[in-house]
């Protein structure tokens, strides 16, 4: 089957700085791929040649099996692209911005009303389209922009950075239209700072470092490979506790606290107590810590 | 056949005469200046005619064509300020994005400006017949022509200023100075026999000496002779043009391998 998205070996340059290095990336239909890394990691510049707007030195991107470089004019229909920064026209109203994206993508009058009423009715603007965007709150223009890039129903979606100064309700109802164009069958890159997001959205993990995915697949498979934590508390000085040989486990002792960091802190810890029966007695509570995504995004950067 | 470039090119074009619509100050006025500065210099160029014949071609004709042309020179800002609200706006990104072609978005954003700057040279030139009696000798055709002719040449002229600009205010002060320089330089203030003789003989370097010599044939009955001046407002025309489009070709990287491109934060 064709990838919906399909990155081979990018690479460009701006002046001295390379912002893509060798940069892959897959994405089916109906995948959500969250786009995580540190800034400068190449995540706007991919979403930008992917987009078309910017050609790579090297390395090929597809878009349902056809090249956007040579087969521009038919990808570009299938593209829905919302940049980082905001790209809307303010001195319009909201109606207006997304009249004229739907308009772009050949989409009839007719048609577009009914696809702006519904898609407003999805982000909860349908009481702002009729306000210049300059009006409208940071989070207000944040969903616009998102929702100027769906209306189209575009195969592809390019979201960087959507959620940004959104609060929390207006962001649950974003991702609940970003998951529907999944659901609908849409493939969806999603940049974003903030990993909870992820999770809501059950999206597999691709993590960009230095021009390049430096880890990609579902979230379950990569978080096994970050340890996690154990922490136990006693009502007294801890004596000296070590882990057991062979174990992969790590003891920092502190006081009267214990941290244990282990991939499977539970089963790590069992043995450990189980050979120091003496503490458990003063152990007053224990709390477990798998690792979360923020874990893992430390971890993939710092190694 | 194929209904979505027209789509497309509906879609722009409406919505680019929103644009213009929601930000109508800086034309009205340019238009009143007009209105009034017409009113104000009619009896100065009537007085120089008497005085020197060949200065002016009479004193409404020199007024109302120095004036279309002056004001429509200051318009042209207003046109590439349309335009360059496009990069400031990161919008000009999302259009390249989209599956509009340059030419389809260029002609959406085109035809709404040349529309507001033909209005302008007709409400001076209707205004300056009914309140002071102007005819054109050779036909109003010959004056509607020249008109358009030179909305078309600023239009071009607007998009070439907007690809080199790189803010609104860089914009403002050199469209400021480029139009006031190529009124004096076209002699519709002081006209140009008038004009000291350094600048008498750069005076055709300046689109505006070929608009205004455009509106005096249409306005002093001698149409035949407008080939000369319409050849020249062609290529000042073609010059904003291609410095449009020279760099909007390479700003689009996907048509040539090179171009400015922008690198993200």
């Amino acid at each position: 089957m064709t990838a919906a998205l399909e990155a081979a070996g990018l690479v460009k340059r701006f002046g001295a700085t390379v912002a893509l290095d060798g940069f892959d990336l897959s994405v089916s239909a109906g995948e959500i791929a969250g786009l995580v890394g540190h800034n400068g990691a190449g995540k706007t510049t991919f979403a930008r040649v992917t987009a078309g707007l910017v050609r790579p030195e090297s390395g090929t991107v597809r878009v349902a099996g056809m090249d956007v470089a040579r087969s521009a004019a038919r990808v570009r229909p299938l593209l829905g692209l919302a940049p980082q920064e905001l790209a809307l026209y303010p001195t319009a109203t909201a109606r207006e911005n997304l009249a004229v994206f739907a308009g772009l993508y050949g989409i009839g009058r007719r048609e577009a009303r009914r696809r702006i009423m519904q898609l407003a009715g999805s982000l909860v603007l349908a009481d702002v389209l009729d306000r210049r965007v300059r009006d409208l709150s940071g989070g207000q223009q944040r969903r616009l922009q998102a929702a100027t890039a769906m209306v189209h129903r575009p195969r592809l979606l390019l979201l960087d950075e959507p959620t940004v100064g959104a609060d929390p309700v207006t962001r649950d109802a974003l991702l609940g239209v970003v998951r529907a164009a999944a659901a609908d069958g849409a493939a969806v890159v999603y940049t974003t700072h903030y990993l909870p997001e992820l999770d809501t959205l059950d999206a597999t993990l691709a993590v960009a470092g230095h021009g390049r995915i430096i880890a990609r697949g579902d979230r379950a498979g990569l978080l096994a490979t970050v340890p996690g934590h154990a922490v136990v508390d006693f009502d007294r000085p801890l004596p000296a506790l070590a882990a057991p040989a062979g174990s992969l486990a790590e003891v920092c002792r502190d006081g009267r606290r214990l941290i244990l960091t282990a991939p499977d802190p539970a089963s790590a810890l069992a043995p450990l107590l189980a050979a120091h029966l003496d503490a458990v007695a003063h152990l007053r509570s224990i709390e477990l810590r798998p690792p979360t995504l923020d874990d893992l995004y430390r971890h993939l950067v710092n190694s | 056949m194929n209904r979505l470039p027209g789509i497309r090119l509906v879609a722009e074009i409406r919505h680019q005469t929103v644009l213009i619509a929601r930000d109508p100050g800086p034309m009205i006025g340019y238009a009143v200046m007009g209105l009034l500065l017409i009113t104000a210099t009619r009896p100065l160029y009537a007085a120089l005619g008497r005085l020197i014949p060949a200065s002016a071609a009479g004193g409404i004709d020199q007024a109302a064509a120095g004036m279309a042309v002056m004001f429509s020179l200051f318009a042209l800002k207003v046109g590439a300020a349309h335009l360059l609200n496009e990069r400031t706006w990161h919008t000009w990104d999302r259009l390249r994005a989209s599956p509009a072609s340059f030419a389809e978005i260029l002609a959406g954003k085109a035809l709404p400006i040349f529309t507001a700057i033909a209005a302008q040279q007709a409400l001076l030139f209707g205004f300056a017949t009914a309140a002071f009696g102007l005819h054109p000798r050779a036909g109003w055709w010959a004056l509607a022509v020249c008109a358009l002719a030179w909305s078309a040449c600023v239009l071009f002229l607007g998009f070439g200023a907007s690809t080199l600009a790189r803010s609104p205010a860089q914009l403002n002060a050199a469209g400021d100075i480029f139009a006031l320089l190529t009124t004096i330089l076209g002699g519709a203030i002081v006209p140009v026999t008038l004009l000291p003789g350094w600048l008498h003989d750069i005076a055709p370097a300046s689109p505006g000496y070929w608009a205004l010599d455009a509106y005096r044939c249409a306005l002093t009955a001698t149409p035949s002779q407008l080939g000369r001046p319409f050849e020249m407002l062609g290529v000042f025309a073609l010059a904003g043009a291609g410095i449009a489009g020279l760099i909007g070709v390479c700003q689009n990287p996907l048509a040539l391998p090179f171009g400015r491109h922008r690198r993200p934060q």
